[in-house]
């Protein structure tokens, strides 16, 4: 059924919203590409089921305690890793985020072998909402991703922090002379970043494995979900992810599911071929 | 609450190139200074090492007697620098009012009512900008983005007020306002460090000129001297 | 003993040409070519089904060559007028694309069953016992080729144009030159040495299937790259070198050290490869040789 479809690629567009969302942010603030999104996903999960799976933590413990391990851990990579590379071009960062990813994943796969894991969460029944089928997971998603953009949101809007890190966005030496520290919103940009896509590795977890894998899987969706945003543009990016979802669900009419890749592929090109600053980005005023 | 600031035999440029050799100045409190001079002699560079966006090579930067020299932009936001950058001196993407907000908060303290308070009095100087407060700030003329520029410096009570080139890219009766205000801004006790390619403009604002030429200051008098001074254009080196 | 020197030597020249290749559109060109084994295993494929239906090794490589200069310049025109941010995903998406379509798509490529019996240029032509000696010959012949190629390339006009493009394509435009042109010709070029290089991949193990090509594939390129000297062609041959050496070392490596077991060892390696990468950008962005730069000794314009 078509509302069934869309619906669950509303769900599978919110488990790519977050990724994409910090890789918008990382984009418009820190001005590079981060490939090293995807690890930061299968890291953050893999830290989250390490309290929950040999240490037996109750889930949401084991997230909060998985959250704030990735935050710390982003935020010394930064200190190693792109602080010396500060003021290099966006080809070296993007390179430097490549190496990155790749030393992550694989320290992942070395400790935790490529078996496949999940959370210790007890089976549920599918409820029946409004004549759709519903799983537990994809209400655990809608919940904690809702919950986890409204507060983004807020913060951008409404708090110091959010416009510091549109100033530093907008004009970085502008923000220099007007008192705001740059090293603090850096910090304050990779920590929510970590803090997205931990959530979101979760999620992906509970949906289907933790594994290795798993936030390489997610690589060229999440890409493809921040450009259909307008890559700078972190709150657009969200509708990116909805749209691509229910795209790739809606795809799978024609063609068979393992070629969601290549859905997600097709929009992607088609999109840097005919407009690539995105579909939603907000007015973004140029030079 | 002003400030002297002092610059001790500055040499500074970009990569090996120095394009400042060795820049010595003094503004006393509650004065105001203009650099004048040619195109290339080196004032935008003197900006940048006045409010700490690059660093000299050698010399220092000494504010109210301690060496900022190592002291990065905020920190000298902190110090009470205000800074009007010529160009790029506005968040084009965020409105007028976060424009001046953020002028505010990363800088001065007091809370909400310290914010209502400035705003009140800077929106005061600056009314034409009043019906914008919600507008892109990017999206303005050129003279009001002007006005929110200096109306984000003006925000945290800065003790010395740094301009680049304010008249640049304004009309004449635009630009004698800005001027106006910049009169009016010296008047309560801000220290005024200014660059102006208009020389005549630049020099009827501020007290004190001098006069910056390939990197080497070539004159330092008042300005009613200099603006009476026959032979500036023979420093200029016939440029003008 | 000799077999595996010359076995070994096989890979070294594969390893070197894709190396090359990189080294061409990532050192030279700045474009980051991150799904590169796919372009290599469009090269393996397209040379295998080829003489699978009956051409002439020869000809199904020198056709397999030309079909992925044109898919690489198909691939990097998608992003190429945009900032060179995009580049990379774009790549990668195509190899990840082109591998799930070659593991789905039975009919056409076996899938996952594999292309088996590839058959070698000359095959006919060579006595056994000289086979795999005539086969490293063979490879050596492509990487003298190409080697000369490049540094013909380095040189030239096209050379210093590429090289200007990667450091700031501003000026290259404004001194009216076409980017985009400069960028996807380039990229091709790059694409034709990695056609080459998949089709030796392809003679030399006479059987292929999805599982050979990886991103490890790409991370080896990569490590070339940097070992051998951004932009600097002598130094990726060095390198090719060390990257096998590196992997004969580690095999030997998983047969001392009993409790590493595959999925570990190529985990390791690939860690290595990060680490490597990140040490270079940091600590010496312009590789470990120095690259041929118009200086004040050298002769000519």
């Amino acid at each position: 059924m078509l509302a069934q479809l869309i619906f669950n690629g509303l769900v599978s567009g919110l488990l790519i919203a977050l990724p994409a969302l910090s890789l918008a942010l990382i984009f418009s603030v820190l001005r590079f590409a981060n490939y090293a999104i995807g690890a930061m996903v299968t890291t953050g999960a893999h830290l989250v089921y390490a309290f929950n799976g040999p240490l037996g933590w109750p889930l949401p413990l084991a997230v909060a305690a998985g959250m704030a391990l990735s935050v710390a851990l982003s935020l010394l990579l930064d200190r190693l890793v792109f602080a010396p590379l500060r003021g290099r071009s966006g080809v070296t960062l993007l390179v430097a985020s490549i190496g990155l990813g790749l030393v992550l994943e694989n320290l992942v796969r070395l400790v935790a072998g490529n078996a496949p894991r999940g959370f210790g969460v007890e089976i549920a029944r599918p409820a029946r909402l409004l004549g759709l089928r519903v799983n537990q997971e994809q209400l655990i998603t809608l919940v904690c991703v809702l919950v986890a953009l409204a507060l983004v949101w807020l913060v951008f809007r409404f708090t110091r922090l959010g416009r510091a890190m549109q100033a530093v966005a907008d004009n970085p030496d502008l923000a220099d002379v007007r008192g705001i520290s740059r090293k603090k919103v850096t910090a304050a940009v990779w920590a929510l970043a970590a803090a997205m896509a931990t959530l979101s590795g979760v999620l992906i977890g509970l949906d289907s494995n933790v594994d290795p894998q798993m936030g390489w899987n997610y690589l060229l969706p999440v890409f493809t979900a921040a450009i259909l945003g307008g890559i700078g543009s972190p709150m657009a990016a969200v509708a990116g992810a909805l749209l691509l979802g229910v795209t790739e669900e809606l795809a799978t009419l024609l063609l068979p599911p393992h070629y969601r890749t290549v859905v997600a592929f097709g929009v992607m090109a088609l999109l840097l071929l005919l407009r690539p600053q995105g579909l939603f980005g907000a007015k973004w005023v140029r030079k | 609450m002003s400030a002297e600031l002092r610059l001790d035999s500055v040499v500074a440029g970009y990569g090996a190139r120095a394009v400042l050799h060795g820049v010595s100045l003094d503004v006393a409190p509650r004065s105001s200074l203009v650099v004048v001079g040619p195109n290339g002699s080196g004032k935008s560079t003197l900006m940048r090492v006045v409010t700490g966006l690059i660093r000299p090579q050698s010399g220092r930067v000494i504010w109210d007697g301690r060496d900022i020299t190592a002291l990065d932009a905020p920190g000298r936001a902190r110090l009470g620098l205000g800074y009007v950058p010529q160009e790029a001196n506005v968040f084009r993407n965020l409105s007028v009012l976060d424009n001046l907000k953020l002028g505010h908060e990363f800088i001065a303290s007091g809370g909400a009512r310290a914010l209502r308070e400035r705003l009140d009095a800077v929106l005061a100087l600056f009314p034409e900008i009043v019906p914008k407060l919600n507008v892109a700030a990017g999206l303005l003329s050129g003279g009001q983005r002007q006005m929110v520029a200096m109306g984000a410096a003006l925000m945290p009570s800065p003790r010395l007020l740094a301009l680049d080139e304010p008249s640049a890219g304004l009309s004449p009766l635009n630009a004698s306002r800005l001027f106006d205000v910049v009169q009016r801004v010296a008047h309560t006790g801000v220290t005024l460090f200014m660059i102006e390619q208009n020389t005549r403009l630049g020099l009827a604002a501020a007290d004190q000129g001098l006069v910056l030429v390939a990197g080497q200051v070539r004159a330092r008098a008042p300005s009613q001297e200099l603006l009476a001074n026959g032979q500036l254009q023979s420093l200029y080196l016939g440029a003008h | 003993m000799t077999s595996y020197l010359i076995a070994t030597l096989v890979l070294v020249v594969i390893a070197t040409l894709s190396g090359l290749a990189l080294n061409l559109q990532w050192g030279l060109g700045g474009l980051v070519n991150f799904g590169l084994f796919g372009f290599y295993m469009l090269g393996a494929y397209a040379c295998s089904l080829l003489q699978m239906q009956g051409l002439p090794p020869l000809a199904a490589m020198l056709l397999a060559l030309l079909l992925t200069a044109a898919a690489s310049a198909l691939v990097s025109l998608i992003s190429v007028r945009l900032s060179e941010d995009y580049l990379a995903i774009v790549t990668l998406g195509f190899a990840e694309s082109l591998r799930l379509f070659i593991s789905y798509e039975e009919w056409l490529t076996r899938g996952t069953l594999g292309i088996p019996n590839i058959v070698r240029p000359f095959a006919e032509l060579v006595p056994s016992a000289w086979r795999d000696l005539f086969f490293l010959g063979f490879c050596l012949v492509w990487l003298a080729l190409v080697f000369v190629v490049l540094q013909r390339l380095a040189r030239s006009p096209f050379g210093r144009l590429l090289r200007a493009t990667r450091e700031d394509a501003g000026v290259a435009e404004a001194l009216g030159k076409n980017v985009l042109w400069v960028r996807a010709r380039s990229f091709a070029l790059g694409g034709a040495i990695l056609g080459i290089a998949g089709s030796l991949h392809a003679f030399y193990y006479t059987y292929i299937d999805p599982t050979q090509f990886s991103t490890i594939l790409t991370a080896y390129a990569f490590m070339a790259v940097i070992l051998g000297g951004r932009g600097s062609h002598a130094g990726v041959l060095v390198a090719g070198f060390t990257v096998i050496l590196l992997l004969e070392g580690s095999r030997m490596l998983a047969g001392v050290v009993p409790w590493l077991d595959g999925t570990q060892l190529a985990a390791i390696r690939l860690s290595l490869v990060g680490l490597l990468l990140l040490a270079m950008l940091i600590f010496k962005p312009n590789g470990l040789l120095p690259e041929y730069r118009l200086g004040p000794r050298s002769q000519g314009k």
